[in-house]
């Protein structure tokens, strides 16, 4: 589903596209929770140590987004454009200003293909690479064999906070080491990003002086 | 007349009544009865109040206690004074005199069963029976032959056990150490026949091997001799002979059986000779000076030192490395230690913590992301998998 080029409105290949989704699945909002169970296969015992963990990484990232959707889809439908569609259109629950979708890591699971995935916001993209997220997935494959879907979900999500908080480190290392040396440097490719996925790293700070001059 | 029988039956009744007597059983005479000692003679007389021979001043004591605490015949326990046994009935009422007059009269009146106890007191000590002269075919036992054992006891004169503790000790000083002992035990009323010259007997026995033969007799260490090689007595001043000969009977007088008597001479001799053996292995006037000079056990001990000595007596030792080097490696076993506590402490703790985050909030700096696929928050970016069993495909 990744488009070849970065700044393309639809996909080179099927043109698929945000217009497309929103004329087949809805351009309305829809409301979420942090984890959206509509398939019904979590016990309230997974739920509540679910929700514990999520709470630890909410703390611990205060500017990531933890979501999952679980669900029995129909066979039109598939995982990577439900994730897509959900992304920009779907808002959680008490996180409206301060965790935006750009930053989320959403889990939609289909439970009738039996299919997991893990759709990034434009923010979590930069953070956790395919490498890494298909590494988590497969953590947590006994798990879902298992049908130990809460436990599975816990694996996935603790993974990739620890991919980002080693990513989170060399970001922070490379921006506290270039303010220090108050060099204008050009962008680094820290964290091995594709080509299309390098952006201009930048402080917040740095942000605001370019904007107001 | 009807009348007076009823009033007569009625006076008669209480007068028999009173006229009847209890039957009681027929007490012995306290003569005849068997004496015996509450606690089996182990407290002196008088101290238990309920003792036969004390019982009427008991009584007495008893009454006037209860008139005058502060009376002083009355026998109060006292820290001080000694209430076992007393094996010497004169002794005991003297020494008991001094402290207390009422006390010294009671513990005069011994009962018979101290008396007895006394008399199988005395018995045990001069139980030996009396001792043969060495002459004859005992004189070849001693003497005859060269001996096979380090211990020389035909008469066996020593208990067995004992025996073969100091035999056992015997051969494996004698396995540790170049200078063997032989020990050779004879009672307290025999002597050396004067035909028998025991230097010529220990050169014909052991020529110039480094030997010690120690004479023991039994109960009487003061009496003990040892007789060296010519070799050796000539190699040092007589004065460590001396010393070594005190040591032995030193040891032998700290105690008054006579097999353990052996047995402490037998050890001490043992270490003696070790320190004897480097002694001679000095060499030069200023050695054998402060040879001469310097206590034995003053001298640090080597590295060749007999093990079991080390067993037996560990504290006669002196490290020549010094007191610091245990310390040191104590302090390095605490802190190895410690720093192995630590490690499993910290091991644990990660296990614990291996699948949570914990830490600080951990914020990101910001991008500049351009949006794609028209998409306002999501750009597509997807990582799918199948956890289906029949279904191995991924995305």
């Amino acid at each position: 589903m990744r488009p070849v080029d970065h700044e393309a409105e639809s996909c080179y290949s099927c043109g698929y596209s945000d217009f497309q989704a929103s004329s087949t699945y809805g351009s309305n909002r829809v409301m979420l929770n942090r984890v959206t169970d509509a398939a019904a296969c979590l016990r309230k015992h997974d739920r509540d140590e679910l929700a514990a963990v999520l709470d630890g990484l909410e703390l611990r990232f205060p500017q990531m987004l933890f979501c999952a959707y679980l669900g029995n889809l129909p066979s039109h439908l598939s995982l990577s454009e439900l994730g897509f569609w959900l992304l920009n259109h779907g808002q959680v629950r008490g996180a409206e200003y301060a965790r935006p979708n750009e930053n989320a890591i959403l889990l939609v699971m289909d439970m009738t293909t039996k299919q997991i995935g893990i759709s990034l916001g434009y923010f979590a993209e930069v953070l956790i690479s395919d490498e890494d997220a298909y590494k988590a997935l497969v953590a947590a494959r006994p798990n879902l064999i298992n049908e130990e879907y809460g436990e599975a979900l816990q694996t996935i999500f603790l993974k990739l906070a620890k991919v980002l908080k080693r990513n989170g480190r060399k970001l922070r290392k490379h921006v506290s080491g270039k303010q220090k040396s108050k060099k204008v440097e050009p962008p680094k490719n820290i964290l091995d990003l594709p080509p299309h996925l390098i952006p201009g790293i930048s402080s917040r700070t740095e942000t605001e002086t370019k904007r107001t001059a | 007349m009807r009348h007076l029988r009823p009033l007569l039956l009625c006076l008669a009744i209480p007068g028999f009544a009173l006229s009847a007597s209890v039957e009681m059983p027929e007490w012995a005479e306290p003569t005849e009865s068997e004496r015996f000692a509450l606690g089996g003679g182990l407290f002196p007389v008088g101290l238990l109040p309920n003792q036969p021979d004390g019982e009427e001043e008991d009584d007495a004591t008893v009454a006037e206690a209860s008139n005058s605490e502060n009376d002083s015949t009355v026998p109060q326990p006292n820290p001080t004074r000694f209430y076992g046994p007393v094996l010497d009935t004169e002794e005991g009422a003297t020494e008991a005199a001094g402290e207390d007059a009422a006390g010294s009269q009671e513990v005069a009146k011994t009962d018979e069963a101290d008396v007895v106890e006394e008399e199988i007191l005395e018995e045990e000590v001069v139980a030996y029976e009396p001792l043969p002269p060495i002459e004859g075919e005992l004189e070849d036992l001693y003497f005859a032959y060269k001996p096979v054992d380090y211990l020389i006891d035909p008469q066996r004169l020593l208990t067995e056990q004992k025996s073969n503790d100091i035999k056992r000790f015997l051969e494996f000083h004698s396995d540790e150490s170049n200078f063997h002992i032989y020990v050779m035990v004879v009672g307290e009323t025999q002597t050396i026949p004067e035909d028998v010259n025991l230097n010529a007997l220990h050169k014909e026995w052991f020529s110039d091997q480094p030997t010690v033969m120690m004479l023991y007799y039994r109960e009487q260490p003061e009496r003990t001799e040892f007789v060296f090689s010519e070799k050796v007595r000539s190699a040092l001043p007589t004065s460590v002979f001396e010393r070594i000969g005190q040591y032995c009977l030193r040891e032998g007088a700290a105690t008054d059986d006579a097999p353990d008597q052996v047995e402490k001479m037998a050890i001490e001799l043992s270490i003696q000779l070790y320190w004897l053996t480097r002694l001679a292995d000095a060499e030069g006037s200023e050695a054998k000076e402060k040879v001469a000079s310097s206590e034995l056990h003053e001298m640090p001990a080597s590295e060749d030192a007999p093990e079991l000595l080390r067993e037996y007596v560990p504290g006669i030792f002196v490290e020549d490395s010094g007191q610091w080097v245990p310390f040191v490696v104590t302090v390095l076993l605490v802190l190895a230690g410690i720093c192995l506590f630590g490690f499993f402490g910290w091991l644990a703790l990660w296990w614990r913590s291996r699948e949570k985050v914990p830490g600080k909030p951990l914020i990101f700096p910001n991008f500049d992301v351009v949006p794609r696929l028209g998409g306002e928050y999501s750009g597509g970016s997807f990582v799918g998998m199948s956890f289906d069993i029949s279904d191995h495909t991924s995305h």
